[in-house]
């Protein structure tokens, strides 16, 4: 693995870029963070897929959006649209260091939706995979708050600022900005202008998970995986556990293994 | 201030950060801050915290710092051996130490810690003189008869603990810790292992060794089960002649990984102000480096 920041440089991002073992794949892959404390809780998971797919022979870029990890600033004034040109500046990255000619984007939870826009945006990646995704920017944000008002019952601090609207939960905060550019994102919408074959892995079955497949199942390239595993990103134990959803990684993993793009591209 | 990836190590290297001052701002070209990892969370640390204060301490207070995974947590690979956790997070400090040394001349390091991190600041400080202070977040304290006191008033005078108390004694209520409380099976998540809790009695002897040496230390403390009142700490090693090496801040709201803002804000402005002072401080009590001497702690 080589870590460096990369990007434009006063919003500079920080990535680690895993190389290509064997099995030379003209396909490299970015790997797109949730938001908060679930990308604290989702690290080892996401370096672990990156391990695993650069095993099969894909070259591999994770990264930290602006504003969080290790990346420059924080988040005020930035909005999602900058998080989503954030995982362009990532794709240029790896087919520059990589040379792949085609870039898929795997995104986890708010990831997957960021991910979604970006494949729409972008007719040269290759495929999307969505990994237990959000599918509504304003469903997610009124979730985030109903959770922070269920858990001041129980003595939790964590709040909405009447001042600016700006959301503290679980130890990070979400300014108004970032949140309005967010609220108008739908996965079901933008994953319409998504050319590129889609795959959905989900470790439990929701509504939400529902309606993509039935959005997109008569599509010949969507495939979707179902791999119970544990899910609850956002739950904060006073010590600092993380999340090691195996089978979700395993399944996304074999997905890359059987489904190649040389394959892939038979579908199209 | 200029951050830049910097790996430490060569088959098995250590992952981490080195943010920079400005020439313009960098007040101590000697003292460089090292920021350990927290249990499991990766060296971003809990809330973003350790980016947060790394950022900080170099703008405001003017100091070189370095945060970095240790081997087996976030971006730094497991390495083999047959040193325990506890005794491989020292040497990798001092690695990382050395690397700085050599690097840019360091000669002075102020460690700092939340937890397992604090616990590692306290050993690697008891390791190794190059180590001049500590700032350590719930780092080592013990029960005292105060807090024994203030603790078990609360409780008694609750009917839901006293309620609780007798359906435990009655087998009817378990209290549920790590992965039994989140529901979560333990081969899906993974939960730091803080075992090792020493004597209260080998503390004191170590504090005292730091003390003659006269390590500067910062202690925080934030609300938790264990720690009471402001000055718990120096009634619970009351033996120990810490003249004038020791600062106490205790911030009896705030949660252990510091998840509200505004507790997060204070704690990083008080570290900050604390790291400059002590760095002048440090300053004026040792001998001025030899310019052309070598260092003599190079990988």
């Amino acid at each position: 693995m080589e870590a460096f920041f990369f990007g434009p440089s006063k919003s500079y991002l920080f990535g680690a870029f895993h190389p290509r073992h064997t099995n030379f794949q003209d396909e490299g892959v970015v790997l797109c963070n949730p938001f908060g404390q679930e990308y604290l809780r989702a690290h080892k998971s996401i370096r672990r897929l990156a391990i695993n797919l650069a095993e099969l022979g894909y070259p591999v870029l994770r990264f930290d959006y602006r504003g969080t990890g290790d990346s420059a600033g924080d988040l005020t004034g930035v909005t999602s649209q900058d998080w989503i040109d954030d995982i362009g500046h990532a794709i240029q990255e790896l087919r520059d260091i990589a040379s792949v000619s085609r870039v898929a984007v795997v995104g986890l939870r708010l990831g997957g939706l960021l991910a979604a826009k970006a494949a729409a945006e972008n007719e040269d990646i290759s495929r999307l995979i969505l990994w237990d995704p959000i599918i509504d920017g304003d469903g997610y944000i009124e979730e985030i708050k109903s959770v922070i008002e269920r858990a001041q019952h129980f003595g939790s601090r964590s709040k909405i600022l009447e001042q600016d609207g700006t959301i503290h939960f679980n130890g990070f905060c979400m300014p108004k900005l970032f949140q309005e550019s967010l609220a108008r994102l739908r996965l079901n919408e933008t994953t319409s202008d998504v050319t590129s074959p889609i795959a959905q892995f989900v470790s439990h079955e929701s509504d939400d998970f529902a309606s993509i497949q039935q959005h997109l199942g008569q599509r010949q390239t969507f495939h979707s995986e179902l791999a119970p595993a544990p899910h609850d990103w956002n739950y904060v134990d006073h010590v600092g556990g993380i999340l090691w959803p195996k089978p979700v990684i395993d399944a996304i993993s074999r997905y890359f293994s059987t489904m190649t793009h040389q394959k892939m591209s038979h579908y199209a | 201030m200029r951050e830049q990836v910097v790996t430490v190590g060569h088959e098995r290297p250590l992952v981490g950060i080195f943010c920079e001052p400005s020439s313009a701002d960098m007040t101590d070209s000697r003292t460089a801050v090292i920021l350990l990892n927290s249990g499991v969370i990766h060296r971003v640390g809990s809330c973003r915290l350790t980016v947060t204060l790394a950022r900080a301490i170099a703008q405001t207070s003017g100091l070189s710092t370095f945060r970095f995974d240790f081997s087996g947590i976030g971006d730094s690979e497991a390495r083999r051996g047959t040193l325990t956790a506890e005794q491989a997070a020292v040497e990798e400090v001092q690695e990382v130490m050395d690397h700085l040394s050599s690097w840019k001349q360091y000669d002075r390091f102020i460690l700092y810690g939340l937890c397992s991190g604090a616990f590692a600041a306290y050993r690697t400080a008891l390791e190794d003189p190059r180590v001049s202070a500590t700032v350590q977040l719930d780092g080592y304290c013990y029960m005292t008869p105060k807090s024994y006191l203030l603790h078990y008033s609360r409780r008694l005078s609750s009917p839901g603990r006293w309620i609780k108390f007798l359906l435990r004694k009655l087998g009817l209520f378990k209290i549920k810790r790590g992965a039994e409380l989140s529901g979560i099976d333990e081969q899906f998540f993974e939960v730091p292992d803080f075992a090792s809790y020493p004597p209260k009695e080998d503390v004191a002897k170590g504090l005292e060794q730091l003390n003659l040496r006269n390590l500067q230390m910062l202690y925080v403390f934030m609300g938790n089960e264990h720690y009471k009142y402001e000055t718990q700490f120096l009634d619970c090693f009351s033996s120990v002649p810490f003249k004038d090496n020791l600062k106490i801040i205790h911030q009896p709201l705030a949660s252990h990984i510091l998840s509200e803002p505004a507790d997060r804000q204070t704690v990083v402005e008080a570290i900050a102000a604390w790291v400059k002072s002590t760095s002048r401080k440090l300053e004026s009590h040792q001998a001025p480096r030899e310019l052309d001497s070598p260092v003599s702690h190079g990988p």
